[in-house]
This record gives C-alpha cells, structure tokens and sequence, in this order.
C-alpha cells in the first residue's frame, strides 16, 4: 500500500479499569476468577451479582494492620471492616515501596491503640488453597485515612452499586443468558458480562442477602448525617431507644438478649444456641458473634460458647453453616 | 440508655477474654465503632477483642498460605476435580460451532462443541464432555482430529462439566481431523452497528456518493487510486474508502461482505478491498437516495473528528480574525470564534469573509469537524455555507455560565466536548502532580532537565495536579493546570514552592491524597475523548456539597427502598 495511507494503530491500550464500588460481604462471597489472556490484559473476580473486578474502591474502619519482613523488604496485611460487618483483606507488597512510609504511619497509629476509617484504591488478587478455594484480597494502590463523612458517602455510592447489581440480577433471572436478551431486559452494558459469567458460575443463593447490607449503608447515612461528632455524648442518653439501637431491625441481628445478672449458667449450652437460632433466623441463617452473645447472656463463657457451635456443627450435625459465619438448623 | 447499659452485653464478651481490660475504655471503644466507624456492638465485637488482645500481647497472627499454580495431567475426565485449573490431556474432537458473542463488550467468537477422552481407544471406552473455546483454536481443534490440550480448566456448572480452553490455553494437533471449521460469516448488520466497532463486517447500504480520489505517498514513489464514497440505511450513514474500483453508480443498493470498519480520526470508514464482495441487493422498501443523501442535523455535543456535510446552528460567543504566511508563502486569514448550542461549546474556523458580533446565531450548512488541541472544530470553506438568523433558535445563552451537565459515563462514551460539568470521585493522585518544569521552546514537560524534543532547557515552572476522576463504572484522567490548581488549593505556585521545599514532593502529594483521596467532587471544564481514554481538564474543581443524608434519599428513591 506504499507509505502514503497511515494506517491507525489498532493495538490499543488497555483502558485503565474503573474502581467498583463493593462492600466486603459480596466480595469476599466472590470466587470466580477470570485470567487475563495476554500479558497486560486485566485480570477479574466476578461476583454472584455479576460485578467483574479488577481494580475497587473499599472503606472501613481498619480492624488488622501488620508488617511482614521478608526477602525483598517488608509486606504489610490489613482488614478493614465495613457497614456490613464483613471484612475486606488488604495488602501492600515489598515492590511497593512508595506507599512503605503512609502505611508505617498508619501502622504506627494501629499499633499505639487507635483506630480510624481508611479507604483503599485496590486491584483485585486472590489465590486459591489446596482444597480449590478461592480466597481474594486487594493489593493497595493508594490509601488514606479519611472523615466519616467521607466514609458514609461511599456508603451510599457503595450501596446504590449493590442496588444495581441486584436489580440487574434480578433481571437476568427472566432473559435468556446472551448479551443482546440481557441488554434487553435492562442488565446495563457493564454488567453483561459478567452477569453471563456469575450465573454460569455460581448455583441458586439469595440475592437478598445483600439487601441487608445496602440498608445498613443507608441507614447509616439517613441517621447519622452530619452533626453527630458535634452532638454531645450525653444527648445519646435521652434519645429515644429505637433511633440509637444498631440495626435491630434487620433480620441478621434479630438475636434477642434477655439480659441476665446471673454469672451462673441456666441450662444447656446446646439449648441456647439452638433455640436462639430457630428464634432469629429467618432464612438468612443467623450470625456467629449473635450466637456467642445469646450464650454468654445465659452465662456460658465464650470459650465454651464457641466449642459448642464448633461441636453442633461438626460432631453432632444438628446445625449448619451454610455461608461462612451464619447459622442454621438442620432440619 | 447509657451507654454502659447499652453495651453491657458485650462489655461482658470482652472482659472474658480480656480480663486486664478496663471496662469503661471498653464501653469507649464500643461507643466509637458505633458512632465513628458506624458498626455495630454485635459487630464490632471481633474488633474490639482482638484490639485489647493486642494490647495486653495475646494476639496471634494469622498467615496466608500462598498458592501453588501447577499442571495437572490427566488421561481421563474422571480424573478431573471440578475446578481444576491448569490441566493438560488429550481428547478426540467431536463437534466444533463457532459462534459470536459478546465478551468484554466485544463482539468475540467463541465456539462449544464436544470432546472425548481416552482418544487412542474405540469410542465406546471414551467419555464425552462438552467443550467452550474462548480463545479462538478454530484451526487446530477440527472435527475427528485428536489434539493435546494445555493450560485448559474444568467449570461446573449445574453439576455437570465442561472444558474450557482458554485464550491463554495451547492447542497441539496430534492426529489431523476434517477440514477446520471456517469462522461464521456474519449476518449483515445495520450502518448504525457497523459505526460502533471496527474489524470486518457485511452491511446492506445504498450508495449515496461515489467518486474517485488518489492519494499522493509520502515517500514520493506515485499515487495511489482510490474511490470515497458514503453509505446509507435508515439508521445512518457511513463513508466509504475502496482501495479497488467501484462498478455500482450512486444509487444503487448493495450488499458488501467482508469489508473492514476502521476509524480515520474519530470517525469509522468502511473500507473495501479486493477481498471484499460487493453485489445489488433487492428490496424495493429501502429508503430512497433523496431520502438518505439529507444532510444530518448534529448538535455541538455530537460533533467527531472527521465529519463532513453536517448541518448545525451555534450562537456566537466571540470572534478574532488573525493572518498569517503559509507554507507556499501567500498571505492568508482564517477567522475563528468560540461557539456554543445548548448541549456546550466549541471552536468555528471559517476560511471566508464573515464578521458576526457576540450573540449571533449561525446556521451552518455543510460544515466539516476536524479536531484543534484535542476538540472538535467546525470548520466552514465559503460564504454561502452559513446564514445569519434573525429569529433566535433558542433564549440567548449566558457564555459566562454555559456548562453543560454531562454524566461522567456519557463523556467518557462521547466524543471531546467543551464546557461540560461532571461529576465522580478521586480515585488516584498521580505522584508527579506538583511543579513542573516546562521546556521555553514548546511547553512539553522537561524530564531531567531535558525536553524531548529541544535538549537540555533551563524550564519555566508550572504547577498541574494529575487525578483520576471515576463513577464506578467509568473513568478519566483528571488534569488541573496552573490557575484552577491554584484555586482548589487555596496557594499560589510560590507558596506550593515552599511548601515542596518544606516536605519533599512526595509530602505534597500526600498531602493531597489526604485530602482527594476519595471525596466526590463536581468538576467545570473540557473533556478530550480518544482510543486512550479520556481526559478532563478541569477549569474548576469543587467538593460535591451533597449530603450523605440527601443521596441516601435520592438512592432510595432510585430503587424503590424502603426503610
């Protein structure tokens, strides 16, 4: 064709991936990675609610920071909790050492007791254990300490992206598993993709489920917008009960505590656990730090509390744990 | 309820585990997570345990295994786990259906089909699989052939098992099948498809224009004939650039297979060769010529590199004209001018004589874009391509605050605009944000003291902060030169000097990552949109004021929830 027709390169760059909004309970439910093919392409993990990963914007209070030494210099590991109570893993390799000197500060900080809200920019990594288990993380890419106001407005970004997700794999249930009928039932373009994968991949599970943490996100925002860090410690005392008591009113944390000054235990251990979760649950299962509560409300040490979960669900079968940190009977 | 009632339950948890703990800086801790970290007690108390763990020395850390990625080979699929990963066997090919799909927002073929195990044996002791190719091994996985299968891995879905062979995954042919299937020929598609992809498509189009054309080489060595054109249906239309000669007149109906969409500038062109087919197609109820040749109506925000015969109207916001030599040394004048519509603003160069005022309202017919610094201009070559309106299109716009609301998915989708409003959060603080040095000779940055282009160069100092602005479903580059750099910090570029002097470039940008890192922020300025990606330049930056209590509101609207 000679020199005259210059010819565009078609060889394009990947384009830099945007940072999904993601709360540590779908995430860390997540196990389906998907490898890029070539050297630079971008690698996922792909959530039930179809959300492709590769690079995320996560917050939380950090609730874990450690320093490794290793070979090539130190390596740091952290977990930041967020509002829906699940945990989403961190961490900042030897070959990083830009951020060393943010995280030794913060490391620093951790370790003389305080505690702070974080946000993370990460890219997705997980690594799979000998039984095929698939456990992700995040490599940082930038971080900071950030106001709770900054925090509860990426709790509501971060909830309505769940929102859509879930509204998109709500969709997916009644179209036909092709991009053109996604397209058409309303699944937005960036989640075609892997919506088709997450539902190839991953069995029937209640998408609700996620629900529970999206209203938590919001109802932070709704009840605690603005003026609480002014509001004096006191006025928690008169405000009426229902507006201060954390999140009864989801059905994760509908454990009753009947309060009880006896230090002496009344009945069996395996009674308690049992009959606090045929109260509680409702379909969901009923979590792990609820149960250990209702034992040690009826005077049970957690220690014992603890085995005896272990010892219903392991050695007596009468409980299940269907998701990790969530209980049910089996029937 | 006090606070110590409040969390007495688990104040109990912990002081169980924790006997040194003092109770009241637990009911504290619980008080903060609540409050500050908004988690609550029955939540927060794996935290609050492991924090006065770690104070008294108890905790224990916890260490990742690190994964192993091996081979597994395998003789049988019986042998197989059903997420192995990584595995290599050899099989009988059965079947092998390519199909289109859409992958990555790609249109990409894959192909499923069957394959056997035990492929040396009579097939009555082999085991049949189903099989998805993602990686396009067409060639080498052919019916009845036997082939070795590397880097391939087992997905489970509704209990039953595939293979899936990877991009990534090797295909050897041990035992040569059939013929190997041809990639499907696909159906033809509408202009309007054909514009949004580049690579090989057949398209039904009349042929709206057709002329010939040559292009000169740059090396001198002759010419080259070519045929431009436009191609019609009634979803749009496309230029056309044939490398061979064109036999159907304008007018005519056809049907092309096997012509390529590649983009000159912004702007897709089918281009068509000697391998592409060209035939009268039949069907009397495709739009006529006179129908599909009418000039399209395009709004500022619509405008592309590379667009010609374009109708549009803008309102004038100001007007130079300016003269100058050019390269065959005649003295020359172009006339331009800042012009907006509702939809934002842009740049027009006219090569003839017209003076309008400020406030003006042009109608253009015929126009062309071509682009100037990254954005697109409209460009007019005579007088009679543009009229002066008397009656105002629409209510004169204020240019001091023209921006245009623009969601940050629909730039970044769109072509280059000016005068846009968007918003998103800061995801990333480039470390070279900060000052600069810029070479005297042609702005570019100078590395190391040195320009590219000009060698060593003492520089003159700039100051530019480099941010990613991203929704969660899209992203830009975020630039904010010198002046709205200047402002969203509050100091001019002698006070940064000190303050870099004071704490190192590296304590300046994290200083700002403290303060970006995160917040949502409502953007004013221009947006440059290319194969790369897209870049804002900001002209002003500022906090989104938005509360949190409000876009909970609005969330909950948005989707129906109910609290």
């Amino acid at each position: 064709m000679g020199g005259g027709y210059v010819i565009q390169q078609t060889t394009r760059r990947n384009a830099r991936q945007s940072a999904i909004r993601i709360f540590a309970q779908e995430y860390s439910d997540a196990n389906l990675p998907e490898e890029g093919s070539g050297e630079y392409d971008p690698s996922f993990i792909i959530t039930k609610l179809g959300a492709k990963i590769n690079r995320a914007l996560i917050g939380g209070v950090i609730d874990r920071l450690e320093r490794r030494e290793g070979d090539n210099g130190p390596s740091y590991n952290g977990h930041l909790r967020d509002a829906t109570g699940g945990t989403h893993r961190f961490n900042i390799a030897a070959f990083q050492p830009e951020l060393h000197a943010d995280i030794e500060e913060l490391l620093h900080r951790f370790e003389a007791g305080d505690r702070f809200l974080m946000m993370v920019v990460g890219k997705a990594r997980w690594f799979e254990s000998d039984d095929g288990g698939i456990f992700t993380s995040f490599r940082a890419e930038e971080f900071s300490v950030v106001e709770r106001e900054t925090y509860v407005r990426w709790l509501v970004d971060t909830a309505a992206a769940t929102l859509r997700r879930l509204d998109a794999q709500v969709a997916s249930l009644e179209s036909d598993l092709t991009p053109a009928g996604l397209e058409a039932a309303g699944v937005p373009r960036d989640l075609v993709d892997g919506m088709i994968l997450a539902r190839g991949h991953y069995g029937e599970f209640d998408a609700e489920i996620y629900r529970v943490g999206v209203l938590q996100g919001l109802q932070m925002a709704m009840n605690t917008s603005g003026n609480f860090e002014a509001a004096p410690p006191e006025s928690f005392d008169v405000q009426p009960t229902t507006t201060t008591e954390p999140q009864q009113s989801t059905v994760m944390d509908g454990v009753p505590f009947t309060p009880t000054t006896s230090s002496e235990p009344d009945g069996n251990v395996d009674d308690v656990i049992k009959t606090a979760i045929s109260i509680a649950d409702q379909g969901q299962g009923v979590p792990y730090d609820s149960l250990v509560l209702a034992a040690v409300q009826a005077g049970f040490s957690r220690l014992v509390a603890e085995d005896a979960i272990d010892d219903l669900r392991d050695v007596k079968c009468e409980i299940i744990e269907p998701r990790f940190g969530f209980f049910q009977i089996l029937e | 309820m006090s606070d110590d009632d409040k969390y007495s339950a688990q104040v109990t948890v912990v002081k169980q585990e924790c006997k040194e703990a003092d109770e009241a800086e637990i009911i504290e801790e619980f008080r903060r997570y609540e409050e500050e970290f908004l988690i609550p007690p029955e939540d927060a108390l794996r935290s609050v345990i492991r924090k006065f763990q770690a104070a008294s020395g108890q905790e224990q850390s916890t260490t990742f295994a690190q994964p192993a990625r091996v081979e597994k080979k395998v003789d049988r699929f019986a042998d197989l786990g059903s997420d192995d990963k990584n595995v290599t066997l050899e099989v009988s090919v059965v079947t092998y259906t390519p199909r289109i799909q859409m992958v990555r927002g790609e249109e990409k073929q894959i192909a499923f089909g069957w394959i056997e195990d035990n492929p040396w044996e009579p097939s009555d002791k082999r085991e049949r699989w189903d099989f998805k190719d993602w990686g396009d091994h067409g060639a080498n996985l052919a019916p009845s052939s036997i082939v070795r299968l590397e880097g391939v891995s087992v997905n489970e879905w509704n209990d039953k098992r595939s293979i899936n062979i990877n991009r990534s995954s090797r295909v050897t042919i041990l035992r040569e099948g059939g013929p190997a299937v041809p990639a499907i020929s696909d159906e033809p598609v509408t202009i309007e498809k054909a514009s949004e992809k580049e690579g090989f498509v057949n398209v039904v189009a009349r042929i709206i224009a057709s002329k010939p054309d040559v292009i000169v080489k740059r090396d001198g060595s002759g010419t080259i004939d070519i045929v431009r054109g436009r191609l019609a249906d009634s979803t749009g239309s496309i230029g056309f650039l044939s490398w061979v000669p064109i036999e159907h007149e304008v007018g005519s109906l056809v049907k092309i297979d096997s012509a390529m969409v590649k983009k000159f500038r912004e702007t897709p062109e089918i281009n068509i060769n000697d391998r592409t087919m060209i035939e009268i197609f039949h069907d009397k109820s495709f739009a006529s010529t006179e129908v599909l040749s009418e000039p399209t109506t395009v709004k500022i925000a619509d405008l592309r590199n590379g667009m010609r015969d374009i109708i549009t109207t803008v309102q004038v916001e100001s007007w130079q004209s300016r003269t100058f030599t050019n390269a065959e040394g005649e003295e020359r004048i172009v006339r331009s001018g800042d012009v907006m519509d509702p939809t934002g603003r842009c740049r027009l160069t006219a090569w003839c004589e017209i003076e309008p005022k400020p406030g003006d309202f042009l109608h253009l017919t015929n126009a062309r874009v071509q682009y100037w610094q990254g954005s697109p201009d409209l460009v007019i070559d005579k007088l009679d391509q543009i009229s002066n309106l008397e009656d105002k299109p629409w209510e004169s716009i204020d240019p001091a605050n023209h921006w245009v609301d623009v969601e940050l998915t629909e730039l970044v989708s769109g072509g280059s605009r000016r005068g846009i409003t968007t918003a998103g959060t800061i995801v990333a603080v480039r470390s070279d944000s900060g000052i600069i040095q810029r070479c005297p000779e042609c702005r570019r940055v100078l590395r190391e003291d040195a320009c590219a282009e000009h060698g060593v160069q003492r520089g003159n100092e700039d100051l530019r902060l480099r941010l990613v602005l991203d929704n969660g479903v899209s992203n830009a580059s975020l630039l904010l030169a010198r002046a709205p750099a200047e402002s969203y910090l509050g100091i001019d570029l002698e006070t940064v000097k000190t303050e870099i002097a004071k704490e190192g470039p590296e304590g300046f940008v994290a200083d700002l990552r403290k303060k970006l890192l995160a917040r949502n922020v409502v953007i004013n300025g221009r947006a440059l949109v290319d194969e790369q990606g897209a870049m804002i330049m900001a002209e002003d930056m500022t906090f989104d004021s938005t509360s949190a209590e409000d876009a909970a509101k609005s969330v909950m609207e948005k989707w129906g929830v109910v609290m």
